[in-house]
């Protein structure tokens, strides 16, 4: 008996320990931090951007006083402007190609049977998790031979690579949830095949589409290590590239720096406020199959 | 059959040479719309991946290249740089590892508890932001805020009174690591914390309310409903954030560059060092293949699990 009560004042006392941590003044508490933790060091790079040199040097928190002279040093001084619309036509270009051709993929895994489709289906996803840095080296020289170091399509290329095998899996899991009955509809109403995936199937995925895309463009955004592979050539960098490229110099202008960081976070950071639905259902759509 | 009806040139689709395209688009389906994709995958995969192995049997240092399978591979275990490299990448990646799915599990748990659906997309916006940011970004921000001179971080710890003069993190062994780690923690979160917040929403609202049928406490019915439900969201935020830190690059490189002395040099950085730099693309070959082979094992965990879900669904 003396046991029990024992055990169950134990457990009471667990219960009240877990009843605080549950209350709602811990859960905010605890995502107030969180948030605190993520957007710190993201304040902290727009602050030293809108400091003058001297400014940065003193070690003051705030700007004292705020200016945009370090953003024509980074864009216009060094031309990273150039580097900026790289990125935009790399990331776009890249986009358009992998959804166009990852889109049909992965209704195909959804849809029909083929001789050794899992098999193929299990490539899709070995090229999926195989770690880049392993191609980096073939791709260097293979890029060098074709002539396309220091150009845009060498980057685009190598996004092909990295983000095909993502959209193919993730549109297959998009089409899975889409009953097959509606093809079968679409095809007795005298639609063919193609017909049916284009104007019936298609539009209903869209949502998914919109998903696939946003991650696509933001992955492709944000790529580093083929980027700086290829090309750290002004023609045609981007610009996480040349921001990085500050890091090399003899005085870091560190003004500068952060100034073309903000640039480059600005695009992915509105869209993600813009798209965080999307970009949610992309991330885990990867896990629903 | 179907032909028959239309005679013998015309298909379902028309006659003449738009007709004739759409029937055999239309009898190759799988063909029009998978073959560009594998095709794409071939060029830009298994063409450099089968150069990769080629590259790694060729003796690259020096000058010229000849065959010799066995060189690169023996040098590999006998290269002291190369132990450091592992250890320095298991430290990374398993710190990392932890870190992340550890904060990630309490921010998915926190954000599950708020039932305004606004206020938790406003914090999921917030905490996704990190995500979005461009990996060599995150490095030189940490980079920059753990300055041994300048940084914000010895600002803040001076003006508390914590430290007395500034202290070098990112050129000290033991902090340099830390630092990474937590940056590319930074960066890792929110994937984790989404993955692990989809786990917590998939929960059917069915076992709360057996469970609360049968009286159990809210510690009890954490115990026993919620942990063995995210177990397998549990498996795949760990494993693929432990699989992408193994690989990792952008963030260790743009942070401290594989400095001090090799300190926080990971296998990435390794293989980046003599394929690209130091152009021994032979040994730098070797390394990578070694490292891919390690992943390989794990992806193929991975994989075995989502094609046992796969069948579960279909069915």
């Amino acid at each position: 008996m003396a046991g029990a009560d024992l055990t169950n004042e134990r457990y009471r006392r667990r219960q009240r320990v877990w009843d605080v941590v549950e209350s709602p003044y811990v859960v905010h508490l605890v995502l107030f931090l969180a948030v605190l933790f993520i957007v710190t060091p993201l304040v902290w790079m727009l602050l030293t951007s809108l400091k003058t040199r001297q400014g940065v040097l003193a070690m003051t928190y705030l700007p004292l006083e705020p200016t945009l002279d370090a953003y024509s040093r980074a864009l216009i001084d060094r031309g990273f402007w150039r580097a900026v619309v790289n990125s935009v036509i790399v990331a776009s270009a890249s986009t358009a190609i992998v959804m166009v051709l990852g889109t049909p993929a992965g209704y195909v895994f959804s849809r029909y049977r083929f001789p050794y489709d899992n098999a193929v289906f299990v490539f899709v996803l070995f090229t999926r998790l195989f770690p880049p840095i392993g191609l980096v080296t073939p791709y260097y020289r293979i890029v060098s031979t074709f002539g396309l170091l220091n150009t845009k399509t060498g980057i685009v290329i190598a996004n092909v690579y990295l983000w095909l095998p993502l959209v193919i899996y993730i549109m297959r899991n998009f089409f899975i949830t889409i009953p097959t009955a509606l093809d079968e509809a679409a095809r007795v109403d005298g639609c063919t095949k193609v017909q049916a995936f284009r104007h019936v199937v298609f539009p209903v995925v869209l949502p998914g589409f919109a998903a696939g895309t946003i991650l696509t463009f933001l992955y492709s955004w944000r790529e580093f290590l083929f980027a700086f592979t290829v090309s750290t050539d002004l023609q045609s960098m981007t610009i996480p590239v040349a921001t990085f490229l500050f890091v090399g110099d003899a005085g870091i202008d560190w003004g500068a720096m952060a100034a073309a960081a903000v640039v480059s976070v600005i695009p992915s950071a509105l869209v993600v406020i813009a798209f965080n639905r999307y970009i949610v259902v992309g991330l885990t759509g990867g896990m629903k199959g | 059959m179907a032909t028959e009806e239309y005679g013998r040139d015309v298909g379902p689709h028309g006659g003449g040479v738009t007709g004739r395209i759409s029937d055999w688009v239309n009898d190759h389906i799988r063909t029009v719309l998978l073959g560009p994709s594998l095709v794409a995958l071939f060029v830009v995969f298994i063409y450099p991946a089968v150069m990769l192995l080629w590259l790694s049997l060729l003796n690259t240092r020096g000058f010229g290249e000849t065959f010799e399978p066995a060189y690169n591979y023996e040098r590999i275990f006998t290269d002291p740089t190369f132990w450091n490299a592992v250890e320095n990448t298991l430290v990374y990646s398993f710190g990392s590892l932890v870190v992340s799915v550890g904060a990630g599990l309490v921010i998915a748990l926190a954000l599950n508890k708020v039932t305004a659906d606004r206020l938790r997309n406003g914090y999921t916006t917030l905490i996704l932001l990190s995500w979005a940011v461009p990996l060599s970004i995150v490095g030189v921000t940490w980079r920059w805020m753990f300055n041994g001179q300048l940084g914000v971080v010895n600002r803040v710890l001076l003006d508390v009174g914590l430290l007395s003069s500034t202290f070098s993190w990112l050129t000290t062994s033991s902090t340099a690591m830390a630092v990474i780690i937590l940056a590319d923690s930074w960066s890792r979160i929110p994937f984790a914390a989404i993955v692990l917040l989809a786990g917590l929403q998939s929960i059917p609202q069915e076992m709360y309310d057996a469970a609360k049928v049968d009286g159990a406490t809210s510690l009890q019915t954490f115990r026993n409903v919620t942990l063995p439900y995210l177990r397998p969201s549990f498996f795949v935020a760990g494993l693929i954030t432990w699989m992408f830190a193994f690989r990792a690059f952008a963030i260790p490189f743009s942070t401290t560059g594989g400095g001090p002395g090799g300190a926080t040099e990971t296998l990435a950085i390794y293989i980046h060092r003599f394929g690209i730099q130091l152009l021994d693309y032979g040994f730098a070959s070797a390394v990578a293949v070694i490292l891919v082979s390690v992943t390989l094992v794990v992806a193929a965990g991975y994989v075995y699990f989502i094609l046992e879900r796969m069948e579960e669904i279909e069915v």
